[in-house]
């Protein structure tokens, strides 16, 4: 009998790491392949499979051509600079916009909250004449705010922060006020700190998404040395003009290896904090 | 320090649903004044009132002298302790409890001085650095009246503080409360659904039910002098023991009345305002009840069940005729009675009390 529970457990745990190996190599094989021809000094065996699995003659050649044959680091800048006002703008927005659809009550709150949502379930795409219109009334064509500003009020975002913000206790928010605060200081002193994990969660989703943006900044940014590197990578090195396919492999590994590092710094507050929210 | 008086204070949520209904109500100064009822009776609805954190739809709040009701909570002079105790989590102990000063723009110093006397006197010194997860509930609770004490309040608001707590604990909390306030001498409202804790905490009890209040008085003249049939049923371990019966005469200073079967039973109260016929309540006290010794006359009843508590022995027993199982508290030492046993029993006249058929006490004549 323990012989055969013991074996069952075994087929049973075989079965779970099968399943989950075969996911694992089904995400992470394009990025494999992108780093082992990126790692490839020489390109010949790119499109033979397997054995492009498996770099030849390995070396950074064109790892190092990325920086000398395109401004890799000014595009690195650019991203950066982006990613960052983008996580600044959705939370300072969602917050300010998650407190008062969560806990005050005014005429018109729910109408609002649908409206908001429904703007989710249009295409980005649907915005971009629009938007392209108002930035250039705005004057920020060409500019790091014009390419970014669009995405601050993110209709994910309220939503996140007015479940969070529901989820605290009633009792917290009223001890706060018979303590004297304001509504703007119970907001920033209790409410934002005890959601924190939420609020992480949100900056590192905003953050991957920024990073990954290609359509709208390629569309309102106009001059090379401010496009990020999701652009930039695409326009130096695809296209008629395109000089190796290994470079464009090396690059793309570049592009990615910011936000994995990030993401695996930062994944545990993510979990966490998609834990009460989306659940 | 302050009184509280309310005056007609009213809630009502929409024009239908009305949870208080008009309270009358004045505390004095240093008073420790109990809120209790059964849930949803509005006793918490009323403390919120008086905190600032509900709005007062009719009627006068007045804290010290002056009209509080558009004052905003922070500057009423209370400080409240909530149920879930409600301390910042993201905050040390030390921050939890000088949150209020800091608000306020107390200098460093004066905060320190505060939180270290407040600290001081809930032992609560060693904790200051913690965060409010590394502490027991028992620890919290502390640190949530530490918050009230810091801020020097006119009256402390309790909403039900100890119900999270286990029992000893509870008990612990309770005493160290008493003397909290005997320390403090502030004004002190307390919400709470056990009538343990008002009876022991209290130097008056409000008793309230469907936000209407029932009896302000002190714990002892509450329990044995109940107003009415809600009071009595509602304060007492077990509960008052409640007959139906008939009353079929008043004589000088006693009522006569009949429970069914013919059994008649003498109270000492004054019912010369009810006629003789009338559906009145008999209430006894199950530590009232005497079991008849040999020669006495008694009421035959059949013992249904007996727990033995060690001090004091809780017989339920059953009169034929009466619906209702009626529990007797008596002295440990019964310790042989049990199930099915046939016993007598009486009814002192002056410790019965009869209520007429809307429910209010007759006046004892003893």
């Amino acid at each position: 009998m323990a012989m055969g529970r013991n074996s069952r457990r075994i087929m049973g745990l075989t079965g779970h790491y099968a399943g989950l190996i075969a996911f694992a190599i089904f995400t992470a094989f394009p990025l494999w392949w992108a780093a082992s021809v990126g790692l490839s000094t020489n390109p010949e065996n790119m499109y033979s499979f397997p054995r492009s699995f498996w770099p030849t003659e390995p070396g950074l050649l064109w790892f190092a051509k990325v920086f000398t044959d395109m401004p890799f680091l000014t595009y690195l800048k650019n991203s950066t600079i982006m990613a960052v006002m983008t996580v600044v703008g959705v939370v300072i927005v969602s917050v300010l916009a998650g407190y008062p659809l969560a806990r005050l009550k005014f005429v018109g709150s729910k109408t609002i909250f649908v409206i908001i949502i429904l703007t989710m379930m249009l295409p980005s795409e649907v915005a971009m004449i629009p938007n392209f219109i108002t930035m250039k009334h705005l004057h920020l064509i060409n500019e790091y705010l014009g390419a970014t500003v669009i995405n601050f009020s993110a209709a994910f975002g309220i939503f996140l922060m007015k479940q969070a913000f529901e989820m605290v206790p009633q009792d917290l928010i009223d001890a706060a006020r018979v303590d004297g605060a304001t509504e703007m200081q119970i907001l920033w002193r209790i409410m934002v700190p005890v959601s924190a994990p939420s609020i992480a969660a949100l900056g590192i989703f905003t953050l991957v998404n920024a990073w990954n943006d290609y359509l709208w900044p390629s569309i309102i940014l106009t001059s090379r040395e401010k496009l990020p590197l999701a652009v930039g990578v695409f326009n130096d090195l695809t296209g008629p003009f395109a000089t190796s396919d290994s470079m464009v492999m090396a690059a793309i590994v570049m592009t990615v290896i910011p936000v994995l590092v990030f993401f695996a710094f930062t994944q545990r507050y993510f979990v966490s904090g998609m834990d009460g929210a989306v659940k | 320090m302050a009184s509280v008086t309310l005056k007609g204070i009213k809630k009502s949520y929409t024009k239908d649903v009305t949870v208080i209904k008009g309270v009358d109500l004045q505390i004095k100064d240093g008073e420790f004044v109990v809120f209790v009822g059964p849930s949803g009776c509005g006793k918490s609805t009323l403390l919120r009132m008086i905190a600032g954190l509900e709005d007062i739809t009719e009627g006068e709040l007045m804290i010290g002298d002056a009209l509080a009701n558009d004052v905003h909570a922070s500057k009423r002079g209370i400080a409240m302790v909530f149920q879930s105790y409600a301390l910042y989590p993201h905050m040390s102990v030390y921050d939890n409890m000088a949150f209020s000063l800091k608000l306020a723009g107390a200098d460093k110093a004066e905060i320190d001085k505060r939180v270290q006397r407040a600290a001081e006197i809930l032992q609560i010194t060693h904790l200051l650095e913690r965060k409010p997860k590394a502490l027991s509930g028992g620890q919290r609770q502390r640190v949530a009246i530490g918050r009230a004490i810091v801020r020097e309040p006119q009256v402390f608001l309790f909403d039900e503080p100890l119900s999270n707590l286990d029992a000893s604990l509870r008990l612990n909390m309770r005493v160290e409360l008493s003397k909290l306030h005997a320390d403090l001498k502030t004004t002190m409202i307390y919400v709470t659904h056990d009538q343990v804790e008002a009876m022991t905490l209290a130097d008056r009890i409000v008793v309230f039910n469907a936000g209407v209040v029932q009896q302000v008085g002190s714990p002892l003249e509450m329990y044995e002098n109940p107003a009415n049939l809600f009071v009595a049923g509602f304060l007492g371990s077990p509960k008052m023991n409640l007959l139906e019966a008939q009353l079929v005469g008043v004589e000088n200073g006693l009522a006569v009345v009949r429970l069914p079967k013919g059994i008649t039973v003498r109270a000492a109260v004054d019912a010369s305002r009810a006629t003789a016929g009338s559906k009145v309540t008999l209430g006894v006290r199950p530590e009232h009840i005497q079991l008849a010794t040999e020669g006495d006359v008694g009421i035959p009843a059949r013992v249904d069940l007996v727990e033995h508590l060690g001090d004091i022995v809780l017989a339920y027993v059953e009169i034929p005729g009466v619906n209702d199982i009626l529990a007797v508290k008596l002295p440990g030492h019964y310790t042989n009675l049990k199930r099915g046993d046939a016993v007598r029993l009486v009814f002192p006249e002056t410790s019965a009390l009869v209520f007429d058929e809307a429910g209010l006490a007759f006046k004892r004549t003893v």
